[in-house]
């Protein structure tokens, strides 16, 4: 078997696995958070459009990019490795005829897909119930698009950053709460170079800047307070590239390191 | 025979306690049973040829290739874990046919060698019911299913007979056994010693990370010459037989048994005792009911080199 | 006549004595588990930061003079009145390390329990439910009251030794028993919800997560329903802003949110009375498997 016919079949079988348990039922329920709003806001203010746009962009982007793609990153992303020794089902994996790292990828690539659906179904049904009144106007679907990029860019940064943690620490979900809620709430919002430091810098650099029915700068959103933006291209990169330097991280030390059950 | 497994001065560290002691030995085709009492190194022994971990020092192969990150040798070998562990809300048949996949075998393959596993091990009519639902016996088995569905050559059981009752314990020691006749090697790892003598009479003894013994457990008995043989005759009238006997310096030690019908004889030169106890019984016209080694099992050799 | 045993097993006839706390040895067993933790002593050590901080703020606040060239215009941010002990108290970090070590040293009290299926361990002894529920409660009392209960104590002592008189004390005697008020009620709050949501799951990991998940989402939630409608009343759905209200109103100040206390003491006290009826359904001898 190859090094990516094993990745596919770890791929099929944690995409399985995930879908099957009572926690990606959990993390579909706090997505329809976003979705209840958006029902709700459009029944109290169904007259007024500029409202409704900028609610979306202003507010419920907040939800999406800061708390929902960290939280279900940090719970996955360290699922891979601190799963698998938690439960001491290791051994199944590893007394398999399939490269180590492919795992790991497989693994990260089965729960990225999941997060990557809660996120998108949770997206499209609250960005298109408050944009309902544009549905003919294509430029929707587009700004749609690049919501749904930067969140599922953000979801494999994120993610790859977790795997790399829970397969280097063991209480790697500390560690990655501290980052997630502290270090990147915090930096972002620190002038200059410093703010390059969070990829939640990066994620916001490629959102549209101005809301629905706005011209671009009147007032100044809440996600984008501080905001110093690094060029989209840049940041596609820097994003690509902080997710392969982390799940290279990860392949590698997964592949040397011992892993011992607490007895 | 060939060498299958093969360890050369093997040691283990948790730290700084010595899981295992430098250990050299080759495992040859057939069951051999890995005996030892809890914490001895059975587990990291069968963790270091399963590759789960690296050797602090020393090589383990298996045949005739290293075993640390190098999936490819796991095509031909299966392992069962010891631990009463499986992934969550799945089925017996999505468990197996799961991990079937990581062997390349296509869907109609891997469908057939799930299925084949589940009649071995008598679980077919409970594919479908999720494991979470298993009783114990039943838990060991579908492990037992997942090591051999993919018909492996080597079949390496940590503790495998470990929590079933005994009817589990019958069916899952005839399994290996059969496992066996089909030309496999087999090491199973236990801390219960029946169980072992159940399945085979070659044995590695491991105590406190150190091989103590390995081979046949008469031939290991043998070479225990320091250790007197025990004797037990049941006659009509012991101590007759212990007046005959009271002069001859081969014997160390005689008692009699609790019953009064038992004499307990231990001896260096046990051959040279049999010879003797014909001729005695002849002469004297005694009545011999019964004549056994009480020491010559796995018990008792254990418990003399582990000086217990 | 003398008894002679065999060795070997012999059934023990004592009395078994009634034990006044029968439930000190699961909180003592706790407290010990959460230390064996690696680094749960850093992050334990490191929750006592604000403290420390407010501390030397206190020194400053009593020799200003000293530090006039280091502290311009502080005299009105260091003045030292039940304020300072709400701000203390009540400041977002210092709420948000107190779930950090809670969730790092008890979030596994019943998680792993459930996980071991140790419920049965616990029951086959002379333990009831409420036994099981006060040890593990009070594993969880030991670290907020440590936290909150003991430096606001010493706090209020260092203030009067700093001041070199009882007249802080004199003017404000009220003080200690507000701080020990506050203090009870993040306990008892705190304790409910760690052990609501430990009793939820039996993976350690994903307890960790929704201790801190369900924390910053009541406080995000509560942010965007504010953004969207203005109604201060939304803040109730936020669990930093209640404690917050709550901690306001018990040290005399302005509520920051332009909503009664009684209703965040509501809302908290819903939050507890859930996870006592949760926690009395989960905690069982004999678990169902369906």
């Amino acid at each position: 078997m190859t090094a990516s016919q094993a990745v596919r079949q770890v791929f099929g079988f944690f995409g399985f696995l995930g879908r099957r348990t009572g926690k990606a039922r959990v993390f579909a329920l706090l997505g329809l958070m976003p979705v209840v709003l958006a029902v709700v806001v459009r029944i109290v203010f169904h007259s007024r459009t500029g409202p409704l746009a900028s609610v979306f962009t202003e507010i419920l982007m907040v939800f999406f990019l800061q708390f929902y793609i960290v939280i279900l990153a940090l719970f996955y992303g360290t699922s891979v490795t601190a799963e698998e020794v938690e439960n001491r089902t290791l051994s199944y994996l590893i007394t398999r005829p399939i490269p180590k790292p492919a795992v790991v990828l497989g693994k990260f690539a089965a729960y990225a897909a999941l997060m990557f659906v809660l996120v998108a179904v949770s997206l499209g049904l609250s960005y298109f119930i408050m944009n309902a009144a544009h549905l003919a106007d294509p430029a929707l679907y587009l700004t749609f698009l690049r919501y749904l990029g930067v969140l599922g860019l953000g979801i494999l940064a994120y993610g790859a950053f977790f795997t790399f943690l829970g397969t280097v620490l063991k209480r790697a979900i500390i560690v990655g709460l501290v980052f997630g809620f502290g270090w990147e709430n915090v930096i972002q919002y620190f002038p200059g170079s410093t703010q390059r430091f969070s990829i939640v810098h990066y994620l916001k650099s490629l959102l549209p800047y101005a809301p629905e029915g706005r011209s671009a700068g009147k007032g100044v959103a809440l996600l984008l307070f501080r905001l110093e933006p690094t060029s989209p291209l840049l940041s596609i990169l820097a994003l690509a590239a902080i997710t392969a330097a982390f799940l290279a991280l990860a392949c590698w030390l997964f592949r040397i390191k011992e892993y011992l059950y607490e007895e | 025979m060939s060498v299958v497994i093969a360890a050369a001065n093997l040691s283990k560290w948790y730290g700084n306690v010595l899981g295992l002691n430098d250990v050299t030995l080759e495992l040859e085709e057939g069951i051999t049973g890995l005996l030892g009492p809890n914490g001895a190194g059975k587990s990291t022994f069968m963790k270091l040829i399963t590759g789960q971990m690296k050797p602090a020092i020393g090589t383990v192969t298996v045949r005739g290739r290293r075993v640390w990150n190098n999936p490819e040798i796991f095509q031909g070998l299966g392992f069962c874990p010891e631990h009463d562990v499986f992934y969550e809300d799945v089925t017996g048949w999505e468990f197996l046919t799961g991990l079937l996949r990581f062997y390349g075998y296509a869907k109609s393959e891997i469908a057939e060698r799930a299925a084949r596993a589940l009649a071995v091990v008598d679980l077919t009519e409970d594919k479908d019911r999720l494991i979470r639902g298993y009783s114990r016996g039943m838990r060991q088995r579908i492990k037992f299913a997942q090591a051999i569905a993919h018909d492996p050559d080597i079949l390496i059981l940590d503790e495998p007979l470990s929590g079933l009752d005994p009817l589990g314990k019958r069916k899952l020691i005839r399994l290996i056994k059969e496992f066996k006749n089909q030309g496999r090697t087999v090491l199973v790892s236990s801390h219960v010693l029946p169980e072992i003598e159940a399945l085979t009479t070659r044995i590695v003894l491991i105590h406190q990370g150190k091989i103590l013994a390995q081979g046949d457990i008469p031939f290991i008995r043998e070479l225990i010459e320091a250790h007197p043989h025990q004797i037990s005759v049941r006659s009509s009238d012991p101590r007759a037989l212990a007046a005959r006997f009271v002069g001859d310096r081969s014997i160390q030690k005689m008692t009699f048994g609790p019953d009064g019908q038992t004499l307990v004889v231990e001896t260096h030169k046990r051959d040279e005792f049999f010879g003797r106890l014909t001729g005695v019984v002849l002469e004297a016209g005694l009545e011999v009911e019964e004549i056994s080694s009480p020491d010559d099992n796995l018990q008792s050799v254990f418990e003399y080199l582990v000086g217990k | 006549m003398a008894t002679v045993r065999e060795k070997g097993y012999s059934h023990w006839d004592g009395r078994l004595s009634a034990r006044r706390f029968p439930w000190w040895p699961i909180t003592r067993t706790g407290i010990q588990l959460a230390f064996r933790k690696k680094r749960f002593k850093l992050v334990f050590a490191g929750a006592f930061v604000p403290s420390f901080v407010f501390l030397v703020g206190l020194y400053i606040s009593e020799r200003l003079e000293d530090f006039k060239a280091f502290v311009r215009g502080s005299d009105r941010l260091l003045n030292i009145s039940p304020k300072y002990f709400a701000t203390y108290f009540t400041n977002d970090s210092f709420l948000f390390l107190i779930v950090l070590v809670l969730a790092f040293g008890t979030g596994g009290l019943i998680a792993d329990d459930l996980k071991h299926s140790s419920l049965q361990l616990y029951f086959s002894r002379p333990l009831g439910k409420k036994d099981y529920f006060l040890g593990k409660m009070s594993v969880v009392a030991f670290f907020v009251l440590i936290l909150t209960a003991l430096p606001g104590l010493v706090l209020v002592i260092f203030k009067l030794i700093f001041a070199g008189s009882f007249k802080f004390f004199l003017t404000y005697p009220w003080l200690p028993l507000s701080i020990l008020g506050y203090s009870a009620l993040l306990t008892l709050f705190f304790g409910f919800y760690v052990l609501l949501l430990s009793s939820v799951s039996k993976n350690g990991r994903y307890v960790i997560i929704l201790i801190f998940g369900a924390y910053i989402f009541s406080n995000v939630l509560s942010g965007i329903l504010q953004g969207i409608f203005k109604i201060p009343a939304l803040a109730l759905f936020s669990i930093p802003s209640n404690l917050q209200q709550a901690g306001a109103f018990i040290f005399g100040q302005k509520l920051p949110h332009d909503v009664p206390a009684a209703w965040s003491f509501a809302v908290l006290a819903a939050i507890c009375g859930l996870s006592a009826a949760v926690l009395n359904r989960k905690i069982r001898s004999v678990e169902v498997i369906k």
